[in-house]
């Protein structure tokens, strides 16, 4: 292999596959990145057998060929060159990088030795998605994710495609997030549903390496989802396990609505959090109506009270507590100027939602006041 | 030899072959599933172990399953999904009630079989009014799908049925370990999936979710009665199972023949294996359940309250579930023993809300329409047999549900002496506690009261 490329070029590359490199003292290969030509373009790819990320890059092709390098051996160097141009040259094992006035060896590893990064058996119906959307709608329920050992089936966020709608999900177990998507907002071939569950991991890389300017094209079969543009590829294992049948969670019917606006919330919520306890609880209740009031102290530093206005649909409830980091993540998911607050007294779920856009909801579940 | 012999002696002499860490990467979580005609099945944890085993050690492993078994021609590979088994969830679920942080009460469910793991054999208090019932349920938890299939429980609300059928599916769980698929349903919830599912033209995970498992567990099946898509999935779900003898469990707040919505085939099929009734507990069985209920908490309470509670709730055993957290709420939160008459008091409160709508009229015409004789019979004069027995019953109930005065009781029975009154309550009240069949009489009338009062 001997290649001529822009060091732009080869540093975004490399960046782009630079997640899913792992340590792994059985198998030190995957410290590597494979560096491959493939049809007149340097394919680099990473995996850590969860995940795997190619990306194709641009550049001069003098030999064909390929070889794996250590991957921060190789990334540590084109960081700090300040050429513009790289020249990659295989000798047997060993990459020689070359720029005007610099020369490195590095020692690599056979090529044969890189996992074989494996491929989607369903290659012919696919969804495709703007990454904008796709992006903005895993932030909305990210949060309400958190990796979990008990119950894996929660560590990842819910794809459930139903033809016409796409939902997003993610819980922890004492919250929950959803997001759907209308049919005018991606494009689909597949003629029936699916639900899979993507790991949190491979969501967070979904957020880092796709770019807004091309459309995603995601395939999936019964255990990997493959992501595809022009020139990046991310194809990860699913989650393997029955997603909780949430729609049970959801509240029918909420006793208590109040409309508040957000910013002043986040505001209260923020402020009134300095003197929460262990637990993280503040408390909320309704006054007269039309006062949304949000209080927390503690028996050694003190006390303190925020009041909001709001409109109150519904009778005064009398307290309810939460776990203000939960519910600040319900209010910065949303986006809405004003927003409605859902109660439904002290240990049932509550909901918040944005007053014009139904296509988004977080629920939250009460600390049990003591 | 076994399969998974047979595979460790492959793993031993692949192990020969290639280097340590290669091993442990790609081989270490296989699985040899199945051989039969010459060809193997390997199941691997990942599609990446999938690949490189097939490119790299395809020839290693057919050599060594041949030197082995000189019938092997092929070996397939496949990403096996059920490997990794999912942990206890009890082990956890103390350590996240501790914390005050509520989560959703339906996370609390095993998500493989949707089965309340609180609910055990070992916490269903056996007492007459369930014992057959209970004796069924061991017989299909033995015999899974063969003995009586289906198994169909019925009877009044809050006795137990629920927690019996849950019972039931985890003790087959954890008894055949993870080798029979239970899954518990609740009617609404299986509606709901039909629903979805014709909403989404895709009926196909509702059929591989139901059809797919040895043991059915479907909870108040008279709420599907009516809904024709449902009934009709349901009826195929029902006989894919059964002819493939997989156990059906079924229960319902009435027997088949009082099902009326249902449609007759499938009111025939629920005829046709065990039919099981859960009768009103009599006061044996309510002691019992408070015990075991306290005993569950690790707290004690005083047992002449116990026995009041016992006594006063009757027929539901959440309901005395409910007057006992109640009883131990009251002593927790006021820091003080609860006696009797306190107990009573709290007990009065709770059950007061349930008989709002219920008078005295009501009840005398529900005791006269149950022994088919006329209301003023209850109030006349005559001493026969076949009105003394509704006439007391009737006394009981007005003191018992309205709490009546002594006086006003007599007066409303045909003028009589609040003595006769006392003496009646008094009497009824011992033999509830001393006839069964007495006492599920009681429980029925004040049952039909109960459902006047509440339409």
């Amino acid at each position: 292999m001997k290649l001529i490329i822009l060091r732009n070029n080869l540093k975004e590359g490399l960046s782009a596959v630079e997640k899913a490199v792992s340590e792994n003292n059985n198998l030190p290969i995957l410290k590597n990145v494979l560096l491959k030509t493939d049809n007149n373009q340097i394919r680099i790819s990473t995996t850590n057998l969860d995940l795997a990320i190619s990306k194709s890059i641009l550049g001069k092709i003098i030999e064909e060929g390929g070889i794996t390098v250590p991957f921060s051996t190789l990334y540590s160097i084109v960081n700090n060159s300040d050429s513009e141009r790289i020249s990659l040259e295989q000798d047997n094992n060993t990459l020689i990088l070359k720029t005007d006035n610099y020369e490195a060896k590095i020692q690599g590893l056979n090529e044969e030795e890189f996992p074989i990064i494996p491929k989607i058996e369903n290659s012919k119906n696919y969804l495709e998605i703007e990454p904008a959307i796709l992006k903005n709608s895993i932030l909305k329920v990210l949060s309400a994710a958190q990796i979990s050992e008990i119950r894996p089936e929660i560590s990842g966020i819910l794809l459930d495609f139903q033809l016409t709608i796409l939902k997003l999900a993610a819980t922890d177990s004492f919250r929950l997030a959803e997001k759907t998507l209308a049919s005018n907002q991606f494009g689909a071939n597949f003629n029936r549903g699916f639900k899979i569950i993507i790991p949190l991991k491979t969501t967070q890389e979904i957020l880092r390496v796709f770019k807004e300017n091309q459309s995603i094209s995601i395939f999936v079969d019964s255990n990997q989802i493959l992501l595809k543009t022009n020139d990046l590829e991310l194809i990860s294992r699913l989650i393997d396990g029955v997603y909780p049948d949430y729609e049970q969670i959801i509240p029918k019917d909420i006793e208590t609505e109040i409309q508040v606006e957000r910013e002043p919330l986040i505001n209260a919520v923020k402020l009134v959090s300095s003197f929460s306890g262990k637990n993280n609880d503040i408390k909320l209740k309704v006054k007269d109506k039309k006062i949304l009031e949000i209080y927390s102290a503690s028996q050694y530093l003190g006390e303190n009270h925020y009041l909001v206005p709001a409109k109150v649909n519904g009778p005064d409830f009398k307290e309810v507590a939460f776990n203000w980091r939960y519910l600040m993540d319900g209010l910065k998911a949303l986006d809405s100027e004003k927003i409605i607050f859902g109660l439904n007294g002290e240990n049932k779920p509550a909901i918040l939602k944005s007053p014009e856009d139904v296509s988004y909801f977080y629920i939250l579940m009460p600390i049990k006041n003591t | 030899m076994d399969l998974n012999q047979l595979w460790q002696s492959v793993l031993g002499e692949i192990g020969l072959q290639i280097s340590r860490p290669n091993f442990i990467t790609w081989l270490k979580n296989s699985q040899l599933i199945e051989k039969k005609d010459g060809v193997a099945l390997v199941a691997l944890p990942n599609n990446f172990a999938k690949n490189w085993v097939q490119t790299k050690y395809h020839k290693i492993i057919l050599g060594a399953l041949r030197s082995i078994d000189e019938n092997t021609k092929k070996v397939d590979f496949i990403v096996n999904l059920n490997q990794n088994p999912s942990p206890a969830l009890l082990d956890k679920e103390t350590d996240l009630e501790n914390n005050s942080q509520l989560i959703f009460p339906e996370f609390k469910l095993d998500p493989e079989t949707n089965l309340n793991p609180r609910y055990t054999l070992n916490s269903f208090v056996v007492g007459s009014s369930n014992e057959m019932t209970y004796a069924a349920a061991s017989a299909v938890i033995d015999d899974i799908g063969k003995k009586y299939n289906p198994l169909f429980i019925h009877g009044g609300v809050g006795l137990g049925k629920t927690h019996l059928i849950q019972a039931i599916g985890n003790e087959i769980k954890n008894r055949y370990k993870n080798k029979v698929k239970v899954r518990y349903v609740p009617s609404e919830k299986f509606i709901n999936d039909v629903v979805a599912g014709v909403r989404s033209k895709n009926m196909e995970p509702v059929k591989s979710k139901y059809r797919g498992v040895d043991v059915l567990i479907i909870d108040d099946i008279q709420s599907i009665g009516g809904k024709k898509t449902t009934e009709e999935e349901f009826f195929n779900t029902f006989n894919t199972l059964y002819e493939n003898s997989r156990q059906i469990i079924i229960s319902s707040d009435r027997p088949p023949n009082f099902l009326p919505a249902l449609h007759e085939r499938l009111r025939s099929r629920f005829e046709g294996g065990m039919i099981a009734r859960i009768e009103y507990p009599d006061y044996e069985l309510r002691m019992a359940v408070l015990k075991t209920k306290l005993g569950e908490r690790g707290v004690s309470l005083d047992e002449g309250v116990i026995s009041l509670i016992a006594n006063k709730i009757q027929k539901n055993l959440r309901e005395l579930d409910g007057a006992l957290n109640r009883i131990l709420f009251y002593r927790q939160v006021k820091n003080v023993e609860v006696d009797a008459k306190m107990a009573e008091q709290i007990i009065n409160e709770t059950v007061k809300q349930s008989s709002h709508n219920v008078n005295p009229n009501l009840i005398i015409k529900k005791v006269a329409d149950y022994f088919d004789i006329q209301p003023a019979d209850i109030a006349g004069k005559c001493r026969k047999k076949e009105f003394v027995e509704p006439r007391q019953v009737a006394i009981y109930l007005l003191r018992d549900l309205l709490d009546l005065s002594y006086p006003y009781i007599g007066e409303k029975i045909g003028k009589r002496d609040h003595t006769t009154a006392m003496y009646a309550y008094e009497k009824v009240s011992r033999e509830i506690n001393k006839s069964h069949d007495f006492s599920q009489k009681v429980l029925m009338i004040k049952d039909t009261i109960d459902k006047e009062s509440n339409s």
